[in-house]
């Protein structure tokens, strides 16, 4: 990249540093940074939201506003042009912009025609005329290709127009080169369509507040969120939806944008309860020097399972009441952080550590009725994540332990149980290759063992002897029993 | 008739008031109220989780909210839900939170209770000041939710709880099937202070966990027999005695 002070000085990209420094000593040179370009290019489409709500990343270095519907609120495309290209200033980025019926005529507009201060407009449907001049390499195509059409003589977009496809084709001597020509002169000209994906997903459900003043503080925010939570919930209601995420937006005076969003484990639609989750956070936004816009926009909606509640609690056979639950795990979730809030379910794995899950709780408590077929014998009621080591002082081969070493205390065994042998999935693993150094997973011996101080726990021990599976077994701790 | 007529005649009773016959074992905890339950020496943590499950029994499906600081999860295990539902003969849907700070577990907590959407919240935090607990003491008299906190031996003080219990491990009853073998959890179970009983507070009780029946019997301490066991039928006799 050159910017315009070096171009003057006949720099150019592409040209190596060590000639671009000969030529000027002085030169200043910074590494690029794709990273941060991205996010600044998200930060301005963000600002520039308030002109078009569909907005496209093209590239690194622009921006692609869908405007079909959005210029009569501008009062026409080129008063629209002045108002984003003024506040493209005040932003402090230097722009080209270009208004044209496809994107693709958009994009040779603003690379090839319009200037700094002049932006190029081109009515729809008169692309073939307004590209008639342009040089071909504003049509997106790779170098190869443009060298090849340079080779031909064909330098402007005009030139294309009336060449036999199939010529092409077979001048080129390549399929692919011809094809992208052709598809690149279809998509500026209109002829064949093109995909366009928003830098963000579009809302289902989306409410707006422009408000007369600019707000300064959060009295007013909150204010200004309850009347759009208010007719949000209104406009989700009348078609039986309910949204899972709530994304609120402030639009500062300066063009920043601030915005929070809350999730929600059910499909609500509820307005006190989507504005008590945002309340945990509206005091993160910044007014700076005033708020002009507020947006409220519901992403996930799906249908809402609504029914009666029972007149009376005898009539219920349960105390569980999941939607209840989801709005208290929503609350918590809101202010300790996405999926705080889980719950157990079993899983029908041998090794005890993967025999059960712990997953966020998505407004459902699965029926654990299953367990009873998983897990056999009794369990402790405390399990630790990771079995800990323990030194074993006097071992009884084929049976538990006489004494052990659990964190630094020295635990007389005076009753035991077991074993219970537990496999591993051996359907989960490959054999070894001939030659390959690898252990295979080992048979567990669990032992309810219990101590001269009446505590009781859950030893293992890693391995059989002599199953060939590695060094003698080690001992661990996996649980406590009550 | 007026309201309060037909209060002292006993035709209405408010919901969530506490049940008059309530001063037996175990004095509310887990019904109504906020207790704390302590344990007596390092690593009798289990002890206290078993007796907590096990002190109240639910008839219907319940949903249990059980918070606890991430510290203590990898200090003493985190709650086994197999062993759970085994305890609680599968009443229980059980919503876990795990969270760094005390003062995040006690937010939770409250949180829980006014939302009147769990039937018990359970939270083991490391402390729990006078201030912190009057707030959940307040909260559960008012939304009718039982609040049990799991305090670490070294807990001292003033709080605002209803019942102060403290728990030890106790060796286990001899097991009638196998004499080498570990048997039915025994827990003591001392009650330091106890708000709606005066009289019982400093009372210790050896309470024992049947695993079979998923009942918790209260054993007298005349009856704890000698740990090996008879070889005679009057070793059967302490179990029927039990409760």
């Amino acid at each position: 990249m050159a910017n315009e002070a070096a171009r003057a000085a006949s720099l150019y990209p592409g040209l190596r540093l060590s000639d671009a420094r000969a030529t000027l000593p002085h030169l200043l040179t910074e590494e690029i940074d794709r990273k941060s370009d991205e996010r600044a290019l998200i930060a301005l489409a963000t600002r520039l939201v308030r002109f078009s709500p569909l907005i496209a990343l093209d590239e690194a270095d622009a921006l692609i506003l869908e405007t079909t519907g959005c210029d009569h609120l501008f009062d026409g495309e080129a008063l629209m042009a002045r108002e984003l290209s003024h506040s493209l200033d005040k932003a402090g980025y230097g722009h080209r912009l270009a208004f044209a019926g496809t994107r693709g005529a958009a994009y040779a507009l603003a690379h090839k025609k319009a200037g700094v201060q002049s932006p190029a407009i081109l009515p729809s449907g008169d692309e073939r005329d307004g590209l008639f001049d342009l040089p071909v390499s504003a049509l997106r195509l790779s170098g190869k290709t443009l060298t090849l059409l340079r080779r031909f003589g064909l330098t402007r977009i005009g030139q294309l127009y009336e060449i036999d496809r199939k010529a092409l084709a077979r001048r080129f001597h390549s399929h692919e080169v011809a094809e992208a020509v052709c598809l690149r002169l279809d998509q500026a000209l209109g002829k064949r369509p093109e995909p366009f994906e928003p830098f963000r997903p579009l809302p289902d459900h989306s409410v707006g507040l422009s408000c007369p003043e600019p707000l300064t503080d959060v009295t007013g925010i909150n204010a200004g969120l309850a009347m759009l939570a208010d007719r949000l919930s209104k406009a989700l209601a009348t078609e039986g939806l309910g949204a899972q995420t709530f994304v609120f937006r402030a639009v500062l005076s300066d063009g920043r944008v601030n915005s929070i969003g809350v999730n929600t484990a059910r499909p609500v639609y509820a307005c006190n309860h989507v504005l008590r989750l945002f309340h945990e956070k509206t005091d993160r936004i910044d007014p700076g020097f005033g708020i002009d816009t507020l947006q409220l926009e519901a992403l996930r909606t799906a249908p809402m399972a609504l029914g009666s509640r029972p007149l009376s609690g005898d009539l219920v056979q349960t105390d569980v009441d999941e939607s209840a639950l989801a709005i208290l795990a929503d609350r918590i979730n809101a202010r300790l952080g996405e999926g705080s809030v889980t719950v157990t379910v079993p899983i029908s794995h041998h090794p005890v550590d993967m025999a059960e899950e712990t997953r966020p709780f998505t407004g459902e408590i699965p029926n654990c009725t299953s367990h009873r077929v998983t897990m056999h014998g009794l369990r402790p009621i405390r399990m630790f994540d990771h079995p800990e080591q323990v030194q074993v002082i006097s071992e009884m081969p084929d049976g538990p332990p006489l004494r052990f070493v659990w964190r630094r205390v020295v635990r007389r065994v005076t009753r035991a149980d077991g074993p219970e042998r537990i496999a591993p999935e051996w359907w989960t693993y490959l054999p070894p290759a001939p030659g390959e150094q690898r252990n295979l997973p080992r048979a567990r011996d669990y032992y309810r063992v219990e101590d001269a101080e009446g505590r009781r726990y859950w030893l293992f021990r890693e391995g059989l002897y002599g199953d060939g599976r590695g060094r003698t077994p080690d001992w661990f701790l996996q649980g406590l029993f009550a | 008739m007026d309201l309060a007529l037909l209060k002292s005649k006993g035709l209405i009773r408010q919901l969530n008031a506490p049940a008059t016959s309530d001063v037996t074992f175990p004095y509310g905890l887990g019904a109504h109220g906020l207790h704390e339950v302590l344990e007596r020496a390092y690593g009798d943590r289990a002890a206290v989780t078993g007796f907590v499950l096990t002190a109240t029994k639910a008839t219907r499906p319940q949903a249990l909210f059980w918070i606890s600081q991430s510290s203590t999860r990898r200090d003493m295990g985190s709650l086994s839900e197999s062993a759970l539902q085994e305890m609680t003969r599968g009443k229980i849907r059980c919503l876990s939170l795990a969270t760094r700070p005390a003062r995040d577990a006690l937010w939770a907590a409250e949180e829980a209770v006014i939302s009147g959407a769990v039937s018990h919240v359970i939270a083991e935090v490391d402390v729990a000041d006078f201030t912190a607990t009057r707030r959940l003491a307040l909260a559960s008299e008012r939304h009718g939710v039982p609040v049990t906190l799991i305090l670490p031996y070294r807990c001292e003080g003033a709080t605002a709880a209803a019942t102060r219990w403290r728990i030890s491990t106790r060796p286990s009853t001899p097991n009638p099937y196998d004499p080498r073998a570990p048997g039915r959890p025994r827990w003591s179970a001392s009650l330091e202070r106890c708000r709606i009983a005066p009289s019982v507070s400093g009372r210790t009780f050896e309470v024992e966990w049947n695993d079979e029946t998923l009942s918790l019997c209260v054993v007298s301490g005349m009856v704890v027999g000698p740990l090996t066991p008879r070889t005679s039928s009057a070793g059967n006799f302490q179990q029927l005695k039990a409760g």
